[in-house]
């Protein structure tokens, strides 16, 4: 304790003056977020959150508070932020509607293990169960939504609860913290001076991080017997920043790797091993090669029906290897022929020395056998340019114009499948989506949280036109802030995932997916963002230089397809070898 | 449908009945008795709660959701041969001045019940055993007329330190207690 402390003060956190003084709840939140080394929030006041704002007025210098325009805008943003810089998110609202404004984020974070720390407000404590001005059971309302919540009363629990609460985002499978703290204990005085300890650990919940070294054995020996051994890789491995480490294990056992969705960018795309993205909308090879495989390696995945279909058909020939730190995800869908629970990177660095060297040239080979088939039908027809521009041709030049190095934020629809299918990723934390809750409205917020979160790098979001509508106000925000945020509409005036299901499996009955839309570049205008829209193909890729060129934000509207479909395609609850490619 | 007994051991904080009946909820899981209360071990609760389910597959997935709360420090589920359990049922049974007068003999030597309270009119008799035998008595008290009955949920003790899936904390000398 006394050693923390020290650092602390060497720090400049915990000064011997904030020691003797008495501070309130609300400047003890601060303290307690420099800490936490917290440098951006993502908030928005009001009356029962207001003593913490005020005393962020004496912190406006070392904290960063970004004031959003909704405070789903708030959550999503601080979610972009935590998945491109690797750092727990921080958002804040008033009780309430902000509140429940918050929720949705919430929600996309815990099936996204996203790491963050949301702070709400409180009516007083005396006035709790009143039904008082504002009053809502945000505890119980996000109870199902959070890894954990809790509500605080007194200024003097705030240091040991915010410590707890930004251990348990960051611990094991990461994900959302709700604190609500009431208004008295905001105001109120703590009873003693102010100190700080970081927590790694409490009595009932220790992840277990570095897996058991059986466990890790038997995954060793299953792999070096299979003779067709095929990896999925989840987006456990870039939270566990374990890329490194898979890279090595991927080449010295030489096996051909899959990403799911949240998995892109864990390994290049230039890998000689990888062999694309699985999934409802992923490629043909790597879908139907899961029935081919003798020994699947699932690293830091769930197994989301999304990337499964039907769930009991998937893989149902291949021994399974699971590598995952939350010990419910083993055996919940699949059951695992040798588990290792454990944090991914621990455990690839354990695996490695085990694991023999090895060729597997025909099995790759085999991958590669299936590609032209799918070049042929779904990729001609995405760059027939014939028609309007295809989302495909944007995210392609976007892709080459940027050489693969972009972060890629993507809201959800067509656009987020053609983005995740037609960017070629090169560095990791590059693809950030809504993958569990698909989220719409989700990228516009989160573009800017993740620009804020990785400063030097260029972000560019692909958002559909009905997306776009759900969160659009943040454009005042990413204004304000100054910062350089490039958006893509991709827009074909139509919920497109949604009529494209109907096309497919409602026999054309387009109920209610038709947008009629605003004139998007007149509105990013209001607000300050210069765009054009592009309407013509010969214009397509002067318009994307001008885009990246632009040194502030830019939004840049292409009219794509209308009726444009997304291949290959696993529909809804079959075996992912029924894939089709038309 | 087979019977589970799930013990829960937890930090005792404000909410968590909440946080870990959803998981019960979401699952469309029926709970059949809930039983909590403090343990010898101060700040640490108890949670018994029964469920009825045709696989023991999906429990042991419960039973693994569960552990993930974050102030649940350990899980266990158990088939009933491994635990010996009981339930707690109170009976109020008219006895005007014209009634059949009650069977002691029976009452106590057959059914181990009680009479723990004597009204002006009535009697309270207490019943504890399992679930059966508490309705084996409830059979045999009926038609001397029941003017209230209750019954607790279950309390339980594992026969053995093992349950069906277990998830103790790593550093044991700290939760020896449970063992
Ligand atoms: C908040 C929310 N509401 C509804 C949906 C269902 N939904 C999924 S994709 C989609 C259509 C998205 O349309 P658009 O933004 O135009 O993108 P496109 O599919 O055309 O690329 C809808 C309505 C959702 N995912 N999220």
């Amino acid at each position: 304790m006394a050693a923390t402390v020290d650092l602390l003060e060497k720090e400049g956190v915990v000064t011997a003056e904030n020691n003797q003084k008495r501070l309130s709840g609300g400047q003890a939140l601060m303290e307690c977020l420099l800490a936490e080394g917290v440098d951006t929030i993502f908030g928005y006041p009001g009356g029962a959150i207001m003593p913490v704002y005020d005393a962020l007025y004496d912190y406006m210098d070392r904290i960063n508070h970004i004031l959003v325009r909704h405070e789903q805008g708030a959550s999503h943003a601080a979610e972009g932020y935590a998945r491109s810089s690797g750092r727990v998110g921080v958002c804040m609202a008033t009780s309430g509607p902000g509140a429940t404004n918050l929720v949705t984020g919430i929600a996309d974070a815990i099936i996204d293990c996203t790491p963050m720390v949301a702070i709400t407000g409180q009516v007083a404590s005396n006035l709790l169960g009143t039904d008082a001005f504002q009053e809502t059971d945000v505890i119980g309302i996000t109870a199902p939504v959070c890894k954990w919540n809790y509500q605080v009363t007194s200024p003097d629990e705030i240091p040991e609860i915010m410590a707890k609460a930004f251990f348990i985002a960051r611990a094991g499978k990461p994900g959302p913290v709700l604190i609500d703290i009431t208004k008295d204990a905001q105001v109120a005085s703590m009873s003693k001076g102010f100190s700080y300890k970081k927590i790694d650990r409490l009595p009932g919940y220790h992840p277990r991080v570095v897996p058991k070294l059986d466990q890790v054995e038997k995954a060793a020996e299953m792999i070096n017997a299979a003779k067709r051994p095929y990896i999925l890789v989840g987006h456990g491995v870039l939270i566990s920043e374990a890329m490194e480490e898979f890279r090595a294990f991927v080449e010295k056992a030489d096996i051909p790797v899959a990403s799911t969705l949240l998995g892109l960018s864990a390994l290049s795309i230039e890998h000689p091993n990888y062999m694309g993205w699985l999934g409802m909308h992923g490629m043909y090879a790597p879908n139907v090669m899961t029935d081919q495989c003798d020994v699947l390696i699932a690293i830091g995945m769930r197994f989301d029906d999304r990337v499964t279909g039907n769930a009991e058909l998937f893989a149902k020939q291949a021994k399974i290897v699971h590598i995952e730190v939350d010990p419910a995800e083993i055996d919940k869908i699949k059951k695992a022929d040798a588990p290792v629970v454990g944090d991914a990177k621990e455990a690839l660095k354990l695996l490695l020395p085990l694991i023999q060297e090895k060729s597997h040239a025909d099995w790759k080979q085999s991958f590669r056998d299936l590609e032209p088939e799918e070049r042929a039908t779904v990729n001609a027809r995405d760059f027939a340019k014939e028609g309007k521009i295809k989302m495909a041709e944007v995210v392609r030049m976007v892709s080459d114009k940027t050489n693969g190095e972009a972060c890629v934020v993507v809201d959800v629809g067509q656009h987020q499948m053609v983005g995740a299918r037609y960017y070629d990723f090169k560095r990791p934390h590059s693809y950030i989506a809504s993958g569990g809750l698909g989220t719409m409205g989700f990228a516009i917020p989160a573009a800017f949280g993740a620009k804020m979160g990785a400063p030097d790098r260029e972000v560019i979001a692909f958002i559909g036109d009905g997306c776009f509508q759900m969160t659009i106000q943040e454009l005042g925000t990413i204004a304000q802030s100054g910062k350089a945020v490039k958006m893509i509409i991709l827009n074909n005036s139509y919920l497109g995932m949604v009529r494209q299901w109907q096309q497919l499996f409602f026999d054309r009955r387009y109920s209610f997916v038709d947008l009629q839309n605003p004139d998007f570049i007149t509105i990013a205008k209001g607000f300050g963002i210069p765009g054009h829209t592009c309407e013509n193909r010969e214009s397509l890729s002067e318009s994307i230089d001008k885009l990246l060129a632009s040194e502030g934000s830019y939004l840049l509207e292409v009219i794509v397809e209308k009726e444009d479909n997304v291949f290959p395609m696993i529909p809804a609850g079959t075996s992912v070898s029924e894939i089709r490619l038309k | 449908m087979k019977q589970y007994t799930i013990c829960v051991f937890t930090e005792n904080s404000i909410g968590l009945l909440n946080k870990i009946t959803i998981i019960f909820t979401r699952r469309r899981l029926n709970i059949e008795s809930l039983t909590v209360s403090e343990t010898e071990r101060k700040g640490v609760s108890r949670f018994t709660i029964v469920i009825k389910h045709e696989q023991r597959e999906a429990v042991e997935k419960l039973v693994r959701q569960i552990r993930k709360v974050v102030e649940v420090l350990a899980v266990f589920g158990y088939l009933n041969e491994d635990v010996v359990y009981n339930e707690i049922a109170l009976f109020k049974i008219p006895t005007p001045l014209d009634s059949r007068p009650l069977d002691m003999e029976i009452i106590n030597r057959e059914h181990k019940a009680y009479i723990v309270f004597w009204g002006l009119d009535y009697v309270v008799l207490q019943k504890t055993g399992t679930e059966e035998e508490i309705f084996d008595f409830f059979r045999y008290i009926k038609p001397y007329g029941i003017l209230e009955f209750v019954r607790s949920g279950r309390v339980a003790v594992a026969k053995t330190p093992k349950g069906l899936v277990e998830y103790l904390p790593e550093e044991l000398e700290e939760w020896e207690y449970y063992l």
